[in-house]
């Protein structure tokens, strides 16, 4: 094991120093902008178990890697709207961003999921050996598992076994660090949609209802609600014979709980119907004039496969006297089909300069 | 048991609690918390970003006799001595409710062991008087003795008691009036808080779960930039509604982002989404405060009490500490953020004060009465 102090060697020998030892499959111990790191090739495999018997009882915990810039990140995993979001606005800098792996990298690198989280540091010695590298380095900390956090080489050294230290090939020492967290971890992976998807709809689906005419004009919750009890009266029939599937879409906030509500109200159901988005399903009973059936609410803006939407017997939930109501429609559009037995009422909801909400509704 | 010791005997349970997202099992001597283990799926979920009923289920099956025996052994303890078994049956996700209340009628059943059916929302409203196991077996008399002499522990409580619990699926006012007496008299009649702030963190990229990062964020960021609307003024009541908050973010962000373009910039910058954060977090809990000062002005409140998921939030636990302060009343919180979360401790602890009312099943017969309960609300009968 070799230790460096940054004083008193010139930046051009310890970046080659660095790139010298990760390129043997070494472990290198360096500064960055929350703490200590340990790093190793994460391409490389003998280096990566290397690694990991240095962190010890990982018990499965994946590493991140760090890149120095975007379009090394981009061979490396799937970087989706919410990531580049995220890669625009906070780095470089102290967040780790997990996106779904391209599995370039050694096994124990990335999650047993297929995620990988990302780090580009805020650190131009890291940035600096990183490009000279020309590969990802592990981004972890380089304190063995549950120990102190370090900020300083001897936080490291005093609390590893000599074992361990032996696995050390090179310290780069800058002294104590500020003592800054740890990276903040965003999970951009959900692929869900922010907005109603534009594309998707123009691909799959026969009614392009977001270009056809507005029906109605809502100025008010309670106006919505009434909308949504005329448009159920309308198809009792259908109810009542084979169920009904009412699909919605509209942006966050824009008021498809609402229009579930007004459903619920004309159903005569009691107590209040909350977003199904945590539990993806809420099911109630209702009678109304001596009879009855369920009333599903489900929330698919995590869905994406057709499987998922068949694990939640969502197939299986259309039945005579049953209303089915599903926001985020869209997502599912496509694993729907020809599977859908019965009629299917697709609303779009929006807002209008006015502050209005315009509802667009198609039966299919 | 033959035990002569004058002092009360402190029933030990071992709970269990599979209501959503964690396999968690705890094992509890009366309030004191011996061990508390959060087997935890949240890996397993973030693929799906939430509690995926059926993967939930197997991940349950697959982690419950393996935490249970691992709770044992922390704890040091056999089932012999063991009192009681407590479980969760309800509100939650009913495959997942049905992998613990079977495995709880199981032991009971094997080992002869009263069965307590417990409320997961009761857990979570009592959470904040479970006590650390800082008691080592030499230390334990010395510790008593503090343990009496510390006010703050010794002082009776005192009733009603207003349980304030926040989460990412329940935001609830609930009247505790003494053990086992509740009325649940304000709730959020659209989106929970947690729910509320996962939303508006994903309109500005913030991933999923993003509450918190949200609260990381909004700590750099500047809480008075953007006024949150304060919801639901006008009602006498005291529910919440947290959809216009989301709405008002949505239409914030739209706002910015055309504003950004304007100015030639390619997004929000780094500064514009910490402040959004600090914003939104505060209209959050402005809202929740507004509505907790409606209740204490008019109901004859002598503590306050918060529990769940977001109870873990810094903040609001010092504006809540703050308000009760004020109102000079006593505040409580759980004595750390595992308690806060879903886990099997709090339900412990309450299967603990339903066992010293005698609040239990001992037939093995009467088990099968006992069925899952997802929608169960705290202040409705038990079943």
């Amino acid at each position: 094991m070799e230790i460096i102090s940054i004083k008193n060697t010139n930046q051009k020998n310890i970046i080659d120093k660095i790139v010298q030892t990760l390129s043997k499959g070494g472990l290198v111990i360096f500064p960055t902008e929350t703490t200590y790191g340990a790093g190793v090739d994460a391409t490389n495999q003998k280096a990566v178990d290397k690694l990991l018997s240095y962190k010890s009882r990982r018990e499965g915990k994946p590493l991140s890697i760090a890149v120095p810039d975007q379009k090394m990140a981009e061979q490396y995993v799937e970087i989706n709207q919410s990531a580049l979001e995220i890669y625009r606005t906070f780095l470089p800098g102290p967040f780790t961003v997990i996106s779904k792996s391209k599995g370039k990298t050694a096994q124990g690198v990335e999650s047993e999921f297929g995620t990988l989280g990302v780090r580009i540091p805020d650190y131009s010695l890291v940035l600096d050996f990183l490009n000279a590298f020309n590969r990802p380095v592990t981004a972890t900390s380089a304190n063995s598992s549950g120990k102190k956090r370090p900020y300083a080489v001897d936080d490291i050294l005093n609390n590893l076994s000599g074992k361990q230290i032996k696995l050390i090939d090179l310290i780069i020492d800058v002294g104590e660090l500020t003592h800054n967290k740890p990276s903040t971890i965003i999970d951009t992976t959900m692929s869900a949609p922010m907005t109603v998807r534009q594309g998707d709809r123009d691909i799959e689906s026969a009614v392009k209802i977001d270009q056809g005419e507005v029906d109605f004009i809502s100025s008010s919750e309670q106006e919505t609600k009434d909308i949504a009890k005329r448009l159920i009266l309308k198809n009792w029939n259908q109810v009542k014979k084979r169920g009904l599937v009412i699909g919605l879409d509209g942006d966050l906030g824009v008021g498809k709980t609402i229009f579930a509500k007004g459903i619920a109200e004309f159903l005569q159901i009691e107590g209040i119907i909350t977003s199904p988005t945590y539990s993806y399903v809420n099911e109630y009973d209702y009678i109304r004039h001596n009879f009855s059936g369920k009333m599903y609410h489900l929330d698919f803006w995590k869905i994406n496969s057709k499987e998922e939407l068949e694990r939640l017997d969502f197939f299986k939930i259309i039945q005579p006297g049953n209303v089915i109501i599903v926001e985020w429609w869209d997502q599912i559009n496509q694993f729907v089909g020809d599977d859908l037995q019965t009629k299917l009422i697709k609303i779009l909801i929006s807002e209008n300069q006015a502050g209005n909400r315009e509802l667009k509704i198609r039966e299919i | 048991m033959s035990s002569r010791k004058v002092e009360k005997i402190e029933p030990i349970i071992l709970a269990i609690d599979t209501s959503c997202d964690d396999t968690s099992v705890a094992i509890v001597r009366g309030e004191v918390v011996l061990v508390n283990i959060v087997a935890s799926q949240v890996d397993l979920h973030k693929q799906y970003g939430g509690v995926f009923p059926t993967v939930a289920k197997q991940a349950h099956r697959e982690n419950i006799d393996p935490t249970v025996k691992h709770a044992l052994k922390r704890a040091g303890l056999k089932m012999k001595d063991i009192t009681a078994i407590g479980v969760t049956v309800g509100p939650g996700l009913a495959p997942s409710l049905e992998v613990g209340i079977n495995k709880a009628k199981d032991l009971a059943i094997e080992f002869k062991k009263p069965f307590i059916a417990v409320n997961h929302i009761e857990g979570h409203l009592l959470s904040p008087l479970a006590k650390r196991n800082s008691i080592s077996k030499k230390a334990e008399n010395k510790n008593k003795q503090s343990d009496d002499i510390d006010p703050k522990r010794a002082a009776k409580i005192k009733f009603p008691v207003l349980g304030v619990v926040v989460s990412g699926g329940h935001t609830d006012f609930v009247l505790i009036k003494n053990f086992g007496n509740y009325e649940r008299i304000g709730f959020s009649i659209d989106d929970a808080a947690g729910e509320c702030l996962d939303k508006i963190g994903r309109m500005v990229y913030l991933g999923y779960p993003a509450g918190s990062v949200i609260e990381e964020f909004a700590k750099k960021g500047d809480e008075n930039r953007f006024k949150f609307p304060l919801p639901m003024t006008q009602s006498k009541d005291y529910n919440l509604s947290f959809s216009g908050l989301k709405t008002f973010a949505r239409n914030l962000v739209i706002k910015l982002k055309q504003e950004a373009t304007i100015e030639g910039k390619q997004g929000l910058d780094k500064q514009t989404i910490y402040d959004i954060c600090a914003s939104a977090q505060h209209g959050v809990f402005r809202h929740i405060l507004h509505k907790l000062e409606k209740v204490l002005e008019n109901e004859n409140i002598k503590e306050l009490w918060l529990g769940g998921g977001v109870a873990a939030n810094v903040t609001l636990r010092k504006i809540l500490r703050f308000k009760a302060n004020q109102y000079g009343i006593k505040f409580k919180a759980p004595y750390s953020s595992k308690l806060c979360g879903d886990n099997a401790a709090m339900i412990g602890l309450v299967a603990a004060k339903k066992f010293e009312r005698g609040d239990f099943i001992i037939k093995p017969a009467d088990l099968g009465k006992i069925d899952r309960n997802p929608k169960w609300r705290v202040g409705e009968k038990d079943n």
